[in-house]
C-alpha cells in the first residue's frame, strides 16, 4: 500500500510541471485555486487561494495573536501580470486559554487581485502556498497550485468571498484610557457581539475580554486592553457579528506635537487672535480707552488692564468647561462648534450689530457693553473692563487664528488635565498685551495723546462690526432660511429702535418704548425655527466616511475640502483658490475628483473624519492620487499657485 | 437592542468568570523575576533562587511543534545552549505542555531527548500544571527569558528576529540575530539591553485548559 502511495507521489511529482495541480491536499486541508476571470479581456480580476480545513483545524489571520503565523505565498505569473497583496478576509477568534489567536476555520478563501496590460498573454498562474494548520498541535502544510486561466470557469464561490471582504472603511476615535485603547464607533445597524482585531502585533493583551459599551444610540466604545506601550497608530478589523469593517487611524497622543508644544501655540495663537478681523475693532475700542486714560494714574490703568484680562480669562475658562462638560457626553467637538446652532449665530449678529449701532450712536448703556471708547463716567467702573474683555473673546469666538487651530485641536483630544493649560495659554496669549500694560503702566505714555480723532475712529470702527454681523447673518442664512433671516433681520431693527430710544428719550417714554420693543422682539424670537428642523441640500460630490477608501480602491485621486459657512478662512480659501477657474481647469485636467465635507452644521461623521487627521477644526484640505500611500494635508492658507503646486 | 447589549457583556463576563483560574501573567523587564520552583527530568527540586549570583535562561520548548524542532534540527538551539554555559549562564528548558497534550514527557522521555539532541540545559523541568509558564506569561515554544545574576528579568520574547511566518520554515537560523546569544554579555555584565522585549513567535504552550 505505502509503495503504491510512493509511487502515486512519484508519478504526481513528475508530472506536476506538466499537469496543473488543483486542487491539492495538503494533509488536514483541501488547497484549491479559483478564479473570477470572465473573459480573456479583462484587465483585472481574482485568483483566490482556497483552503477547505479539517474539522477542528485552522489557519491565520496576518496578525496571528499570541501564537501562530500568517500564511506565505509564491506567485509565479507571466510577465507583466501583477499580483496584489491578500486582502484578508474577517478572522475569527480562536480561544486556546489562556491565549488567544486569530484566524480562519472551515472553509476559506484568500483573494488576491490581478493586474496585467491588454497586451500580456494570460496562460497560467501559479503559487506555493505555505501556511501553518493547527488544532491543538501544529504543523506547516505546503500546497503548489496552478491555475489555467485560459480555461479557467468564473467561480461563483469566490465571487461570494470577495463580497463578504472588509473593505468598508468605519470611522473611529480612539485614545488611550487606564491601559486600554478605547476605540469609539458609530453604527445604526443592530448587532449582538462586537470585537477589534488589531493590526500591531506587540500591544495587546489579546486574551482579555473586550468590553464593549453603548454610549448613545447608535455609538459604541470597545476597551481593547493593552500591555504597556500605547501604540503610535493603530489599523484593525472591527467584526460586527462577523462582518468586518477597515479601521484605520493614526493615534492623536502621537499626533506629533507634545503638550508644551501645544501650550506654546495655544500662547502665539491667543496673541495673533487680536488682529483678527472679528475681534480687532473690539481690541482697537478697548486699546483707545486706554488711550483717554494717558494722563491717568497708574493704578487705575493697572486695574482696568487686570480687569479685561480677568474678563478675558474667565471667559476661556468658562468656554474651556463648557467643552469638556459636552466632551465628556460623548459628543464630537471642535473650534466653531458653537457657531453650528443658528440660535449662536443669530444672537452673535444680533451683538455686532448692536456694538456698531452703539458706537455711532455716542450712547451709554449701563451695561457691560459699556467701556467702550473714552467714556469718562465709566471710568472707575472696572466692571465695563471686565465686561469688554469678555465680550472680546465672545466676538472672537467665530475666528480662528494661526497655530491656534491646532493647539485647540491637541487640546481638546486629550484628558481633562491637558486641556485646561492650554486653554489657559490662549487666554494669556490673548490678554498679553494688556498683561504687560497692567505691568507696566507707564508704556501707556508711548500711545498717540488724546483727542478728538478719536471720536471719528471709534464710529469708522462700526462698520467692521457691522460687515461682521453681515457675514454672520449670511451663516444664519445658510444654516435656516430665507424666512428665518427675515426675522432675525426684524430683530436687529427692534434692537436699533431700542437703542435708539436709549439714546433720545429721557424718562417715563423711555421705558415704555423699550418695553414694547422687547415684547416685539420676544414674539418674533419665538416663532424663530428651532435648529432640528434645520437642513441644508447637499451638493456636488458630498463627503462620506467611506470615500477615501472607495476611491483609493478604484485608484481616483480626489480633492476633499472640509469647510463651512461659519469658517471665514474656508471662504476666503474658496474664493482665493478653489473657485478660480485655473483651479478647476486643473482638477479637470489631472482628473481629480472634488469633494465638499459642509460642517455648517453639527456633524458628528464629519467631526469623526477630521479626527481622523488629528484636527477638531476647520479648514482641512486633503489630496490623495494613485501612488500615494498615504493622503496628504494641504496647508490651511490656500492660494491658487499653492494650491496646484501641492497637487503635482 | 440595549437588552441584546447587556446580555452579551453578561455571557463575556460570566465567560471571563470561567476562565478565572487560568491567569498569564505579564513580567516587566528590569524588574525582579518571578520566583518559582519545579521538578526537574531527574526528580529533584529546584528553585529560581538556588542560583542567585549566576544568570539564568529559561527556554519554553515542546519537541514536537515544528518550531522546536527546526532549532534543535538545526542545532541552533543547542549552540546558543553551549555559548550560554561557557559564559557562565544556568540554562532552564522548561516543558509546561499538560499530560496527554503535545510536547508532554515523561522524566526518561525528558533525559532521552536531551541526549539524542546532544542539547545542553542545566535542568529540564516538567512544568505539567502550566504554573511557571504563567507567572512568567510564556506563549509560544519557543519563548525566552534572560534573567541576570541578581535575579532582575532582562529579556523577555523571541529567541531571534526571523519571526513569525512562515518564511521561518524556508529562512536560514544561522543568518539570525540571535536575540539571546547577541546579548549574552549584556545580561552578564548588567547593561542595558539593545532588544529587552520582543514578540515571541511559535506554537503555543499546551497549557491544561479544559
Amino acid at each position: 500500500m505505502d509503495i503504491m502511495k510512493n509511487i502515486l507521489l512519484g508519478f504526481t511529482l513528475l508530472f506536476s510541471s506538466l499537469l496543473l495541480a488543483n486542487p491539492v491536499e495538503t494533509g488536514h486541508a483541501k488547497a484549491s485555486l479559483i478564479t473570477n476571470l470572465q473573459n480573456s479581456e479583462q484587465e483585472s480580476f481574482y485568483v483566490g487561494v482556497r483552503l477547505e480545513m479539517q474539522d477542528g483545524w485552522h489557519t491565520y489571520w496576518e496578525n496571528p495573536g499570541d501564537s501562530g503565523s500568517p500564511f506565505e505565498a509564491k506567485w509565479s505569473t507571466d510577465p507583466g501580470v501583477i499580483v496584489e497583496n491578500v486582502q484578508w478576509p474577517t478572522p475569527v477568534t480562536i480561544p486556546y486559554p489562556p491565549l488567544m489567536t486569530y484566524g480562519y476555520e472551515g472553509d476559506v478563501v484568500f483573494p488576491f487581485q490581478i493586474f496585467r496590460s491588454q497586451e500580456t498573454n494570460l496562460t497560467a498562474i501559479s503559487v506555493d502556498f505555505d501556511f501553518l494548520i493547527c488544532a491543538d498541535i501544529c504543523i506547516p502544510e505546503t500546497a503548489s497550485l496552478s491555475l489555467d486561466l485560459t480555461s479557467a470557469s468564473p467561480d461563483t464561490f469566490l465571487d461570494s468571498q470577495i463580497e463578504d471582504l472588509p473593505t468598508k472603511l468605519i470611522t473611529t476615535k480612539s485614545s488611550v484610557e487606564d491601559n486600554n485603547l478605547v476605540v469609539s464607533f458609530k453604527t445604526n445597524k443592530p448587532f449582538a457581539n462586537a470585537y477589534m482585531f488589531p493590526r500591531q502585533d506587540n500591544y495587546f493583551t489579546y486574551s482579555e475580554t473586550q468590553k464593549l459599551e453603548e454610549v448613545s444610540d447608535g455609538s459604541y466604545k470597545i476597551f481593547i486592553p493593552l500591555i504597556d506601550a500605547d501604540p503610535e497608530s493603530f489599523s484593525g478589523i472591527l467584526s460586527l457579528d462577523g462582518e468586518g469593517f477597515q479601521v484605520e487611524e493614526a493615534l492623536s497622543s502621537a499626533g506629533g506635537m507634545s503638550l508644551w508644544q501645544a501650550i506654546l501655540f495655544a500662547l502665539i495663537g491667543g496673541l495673533i487672535l487680536n488682529l483678527m478681523p472679528c475681534v480687532f475693532p473690539v481690541i482697537s475700542l478697548k486699546v483707545l480707552s486706554f488711550v483717554s486714560m494717558g494722563g491717568d494714574d497708574h493704578t487705575k490703568i493697572r486695574n482696568h488692564a487686570l480687569a479685561f484680562v480677568g474678563g478675558v480669562m474667565s471667559t476661556f475658562l468658562s468656554i474651556a468647561a463648557a467643552l469638556m462638560i459636552i466632551r465628556s457626553s460623548g459628543a464630537m467637538i471642535g473650534w466653531g462648534y458653537q457657531l453650528q446652532s443658528p440660535v449662536v449665530v443669530g444672537i452673535l449678529t444680533l451683538i455686532m450689530l448692536g456694538i456698531g449701532l452703539i458706537l455711532l450712536t455716542n450712547i451709554n448703556i449701563a451695561s457691560g457693553l459699556t467701556t467702550l471708547g473714552n467714556d469718562v463716567q465709566s471710568r472707575n467702573d472696572y466692571s465695563g473692563s471686565f465686561f469688554t474683555g469678555v465680550l472680546a473673546v465672545v466676538v472672537a469666538s467665530p475666528c480662528t487664528a494661526p497655530f491656534m487651530g491646532a493647539a485647540v485641536g491637541y487640546a481638546l483630544l486629550q484628558p481633562s488635565f491637558a486641556t485646561l493649560p492650554i486653554f489657559i495659554s490662549l487666554g494669556l496669549g490673548f490678554a498679553g498685551p494688556y498683561l504687560i500694560l497692567a505691568v507696566k503702566p507707564e508704556w501707556i505714555s508711548a500711545l498717540p495723546k488724546p483727542g478728538a480723532w478719536m471720536e471719528t475712529l471709534k464710529q469708522f470702527f462700526a462698520f467692521p462690526m457691522i460687515a461682521t454681523a453681515l457675514w454672520l447673518m449670511w451663516v444664519f442664512m445658510v444654516q435656516t432660511s430665507g424666512d428665518a433671516l427675515i426675522q432675525l433681520l426684524i430683530l436687529g431693527l427692534c434692537l436699533g429702535a431700542a437703542i435708539w430710544m436709549i439714546a433720545t428719550f429721557v424718562g417715563r417714554w423711555k421705558w415704555i418704548g423699550l418695553a414694547g420693543t422687547v415684547l416685539l422682539s420676544m414674539q418674533i424670537f419665538n416663532n424663530l425655527p428651532s435648529p432640528a428642523e434645520l437642513q441644508i441640500d447637499a451638493n456636488a460630490t458630498s463627503w462620506s466616511t467611506t470615500i477615501e477608501s472607495d476611491l483609493q480602491a478604484n485608484n481616483q485621486a480626489y480633492l476633499i475640502n472640509f469647510t463651512a459657512a461659519w469658517c471665514i478662512t474656508c471662504q476666503t480659501n474658496d474664493k482665493a483658490a478653489l473657485a478660480r477657474p485655473r483651479v478647476k481647469e486643473f482638477l479637470t485636467d489631472q482628473n481629480i475628483q472634488y469633494i465638499e465635507a459642509d460642517w455648517t452644521n453639527r456633524n458628528e461623521d464629519i467631526a469623526m473624519g477630521l479626527a481622523k487627521y488629528n484636527r477638531t477644526g476647520i479648514p482641512l484640505y486633503i489630496f490623495w492620487k494613485p501612488g500615494m500611500i498615504e493622503s496628504k494635508i494641504l496647508p490651511a492658507v490656500l492660494t491658487e499657485d499653492l494650491l496646484i503646486r501641492n497637487m503635482q | 437592542m440595549r437588552k441584546v447589549l447587556n446580555l452579551s457583556m453578561l455571557l463575556m463576563m460570566s465567560s471571563s468568570l470561567m476562565s478565572a483560574e487560568i491567569i498569564l501573567q505579564n513580567p516587566d523587564v528590569d524588574e525582579q523575576a518571578p520566583s518559582f520552583s519545579g521538578i526537574n527530568s531527574y526528580g529533584k527540586q529546584i528553585n529560581l533562587s538556588d542560583f542567585i549570583g549566576q544568570p539564568v535562561i529559561l527556554e519554553w520548548t515542546n519537541h514536537e511543534c515544528p518550531y522546536v524542532a527546526k532549532h534543535y534540527s538545526e542545532n541552533n538551539m543547542q549552540n546558543v545552549q553551549k555559548r550560554a554555559q561557557d559564559e557562565g549562564f544556568v540554562w532552564l528548558s522548561i516543558i509546561s505542555s499538560t499530560p496527554g497534550d503535545q510536547g508532554h514527557v515523561d522524566k526518561a522521555t525528558a533525559n532521552a531527548l536531551t541526549k539524542s539532541r546532544n542539547a545542553h540545559p542545566t535542568h529540564v523541568l516538567l512544568d505539567e500544571s502550566g504554573e511557571i509558564g504563567m507567572k512568567y506569561g510564556a506563549k509560544t515554544t519557543p519563548h525566552m527569558y534572560m534573567i541576570n545574576s541578581s535575579g532582575v528579568l532582562k529579556y523577555k520574547g523571541a529567541i531571534d528576529d526571523v519571526g513569525r511566518g512562515m518564511k521561518f520554515f524556508s529562512a536560514s537560523l544561522k543568518d539570525a540575530v540571535n536575540y539571546v546569544a547577541t546579548q549574552l554579555d549584556d545580561v552578564k555584565n548588567n547593561k542595558s539591553l539593545t532588544n529587552s522585549s520582543t514578540v515571541a513567535y511559535g506554537c503555543s504552550v499546551k497549557y491544561n485548559y479544559d
